[in-house]
């Protein structure tokens, strides 16, 4: 099973090789994302001359990250720093899914409309192997970015922000959003890209339904932000585990919505 | 002897349309067998059945004895070449790229030596590196044949195999499809093309929703036309029309000085019999000779006026 899942997928990655073009929106988005949280912490109070941490809009955050374990030592300026690069986090994971969700959508439908589908459906391969290798084929480059994108922010915090931001940022609550909750929500929106794929005409739509999977951690973003919500190792445990329960029920679920009879029937 | 494949009361409807209703016939080993009929005859969806693609409503297919359920057509795909329609190549994929994937897929032990040894014999080896997109229609037919039959498998299925290319790769190709059935395999080929079934076919099988007929191109000949003989005369043909039915000759037909009938079941039995009647009769003949129908006529015959539809 797996060597067919990474024949499958080796030709998904040459594809992308070939075709890079595709993968652009995906490193403009996690550029852009990268560069929000440094320009709001760094750039603004630079070229403002005023530091965030005497703005009274940010005084209760100032209050709240100061008594946290990860920003004990830090000054008032570090802590609220360590405070917008913690909240950010989310938006790192998430901004390469969203947009390799494109090639993720793009995937069953674009070998129904080359007429590839067929061959590959005359092979041993099964539905699940199938739609593994398609959405491990979106999934692999946007993990390889999300990671190289962290690896990038942890790098600009330890170069551009105050003293100890960087390690305020490796906590075990940040280490869970990067390894796990990302990696987890990201295969669910695009397992859902995949699974709805192989059931519309229209890429448009596999990414919208796709896209859905998102808002809610676009909403948990909005909350911590406004300390509605503060993200807690157990908190974002709890939400790796909902994802994983999610991505089981969709993988089943996209086999059982993967109908190689219509799929053939209805592409000629 | 088992047969290599067969289709036994194969049915499949699409809603309330009926596309293949109780196809039964078998395919062996060394034969190449023809599957014609008209467009929406169920040529594909037949074709589909037998690759384990899609199930059918009722019947079952055997491959190699055994019936083909869900369970199995994983384990049955492994044993079955299939050609498509469009030869589905990744256009962005080296020849070679796409090859592997699919050596890969069918689990061989050494895919890249599997590869190397289709390109070769295939006469693509100098193309492995290059894009599928900028292949011509007849070497990208060539990559979907080799990679159909990567796997070595003992069943060929080819879907219109020579469909669009023109008649210099449609010849190499149907080189390569003789060969497979020399080599022991057995093949089935869906086509329109009437020439090449005439080349290729060991049998033909003629459907159009049902089988209407399955047998060799002689023997549909025979059947259909009987021994048809063609004599050209000196003078006119119709004159001697008469005498060759109170005779008890079938199916006389005339043209100017050519004279066309069907001996079989008629007092004259032979030829020399003919020939010394008319002869006998005045005529001076000029040429004789067996005539035989083309397999069009044969076709035509067999699935009657809606053909083409």
């Amino acid at each position: 099973m797996i060597r067919r899942v990474l024949a499958l997928l080796s030709k998904e990655l040459a594809d992308l090789r070939r075709n890079p073009g595709v993968f652009v929106p995906a490193v403009i988005t996690s550029a852009g994302v990268l560069a929000l949280p440094f320009f709001v912490a760094i750039v603004v109070p630079y070229a403002t001359g005023e530091r965030l941490s005497e703005s009274g809009d940010l005084q209760v955050a100032v209050e709240m990250f100061e008594t946290q374990p990860w920003t004990r030592g830090l000054d008032p300026e570090g802590a609220i720093q360590a405070f917008v690069f913690q909240q950010f986090l989310m938006l790192l994971v998430l901004g390469p899914v969203a947009a390799s969700m494109s090639s993720a959508a793009f995937s069953v439908i674009g070998e129904k409309q080359a007429r590839t589908l067929e061959p590959l459906l005359a092979t041993p391969i099964s539905t699940t192997e199938l739609l593994a290798a398609k959405v491990l084929g979106a999934f692999v480059p946007a993990l390889l970015l999300t990671l190289g994108t962290f690896v990038a922010y942890l790098v600009g915090t330890a170069a551009l922000a105050r003293p100890g931001v960087f390690r305020a940022l490796l906590t075990a609550e940040s280490l869970t959003v990067i390894f796990l909750v990302g990696p987890l929500a990201a295969l669910a929106a695009l397992q859902m890209a995949v699974c709805v794929s192989s059931r519309v005409n229209d890429a448009r739509s596999a990414q919208q339904i796709g896209a859905i999977v998102i808002l809610p951690f676009a909403g948990l973003l909005v909350a911590q932000v406004t300390g509605a919500v503060v993200l807690t190792t157990g908190l974002t445990l709890a939400i790796a585990g909902g994802l994983l329960v999610l991505n089981l029920g969709l993988l089943r679920l996209a086999v059982v919505l993967f109908d190689r009879e219509s799929i053939l029937i209805r592409w000629r | 002897m088992t047969p290599a494949l067969a289709a036994r009361g194969l049915t499949k409807a699409f809603g309330a349309r009926v596309a293949v209703d109780d196809v039964s016939f078998e395919l062996r080993r060394g034969e190449t067998l023809a599957l014609v009929g008209p467009n929406g005859a169920g040529k594909t969806t037949t074709l589909r059945m037998l690759a384990g693609l899609i199930a059918p409503d009722a019947g079952r297919v055997e491959l190699g004895g055994q019936a083909v359920t869900p369970l199995t057509a994983s384990a049955a795909r492994r044993q079955i070449g299939l050609l498509t329609e469009a030869p589905g190549l990744w256009d962005r994929l080296t020849v070679r790229q796409n090859l592997t994937v699919y050596a890969r897929l069918y689990g061989l032990q050494a895919p890249d030596m599997a590869v190397d040894a289709a390109l070769a014999r295939y006469g693509i080896a100098d193309r492995g590196q290059d894009a599928a997109a900028q292949l011509s229609k007849g070497l990208r037919q060539r990559v979907a044949l080799a990679r159909a039959l990567l796997h070595d498998p003992s069943v060929v299925l080819l879907d219109e195999p020579t469909s669009g290319l023109d008649p210099e790769s449609a010849g190499r190709v149907r080189e390569l499809v003789r060969d497979l059935a020399a080599e022991g395999r057995a093949v089935l080929i869906c086509t329109h093309n009437l020439d090449e079934v005439d080349r290729l076919a060991t049998r033909i099988a003629v459907l159009r929703t049902r089988l209407l007929a399955v047998d060799t191109p002689q023997a549909l000949r025979a059947r259909l036309f009987g021994a048809r003989v063609r004599v050209v005369l000196a003078d006119d043909a119709a004159r001697y029309a008469g005498l060759l039915t109170t005779a008890g000759v079938r199916d006389v037909r005339t043209e100017g000085t050519v004279l066309s009938v069907v001996l079989d079941g008629s007092t004259i039995g032979s030829t020399p019999a003919l020939v010394q009647m008319l002869v006998e009769a005045g005529a001076r003949v000029e040429e004789v000779a067996r005539e035989t129908p083309s397999l069009e006529q044969v076709y035509l015959q067999v699935v009657g006026p809606r053909s083409g539809t």
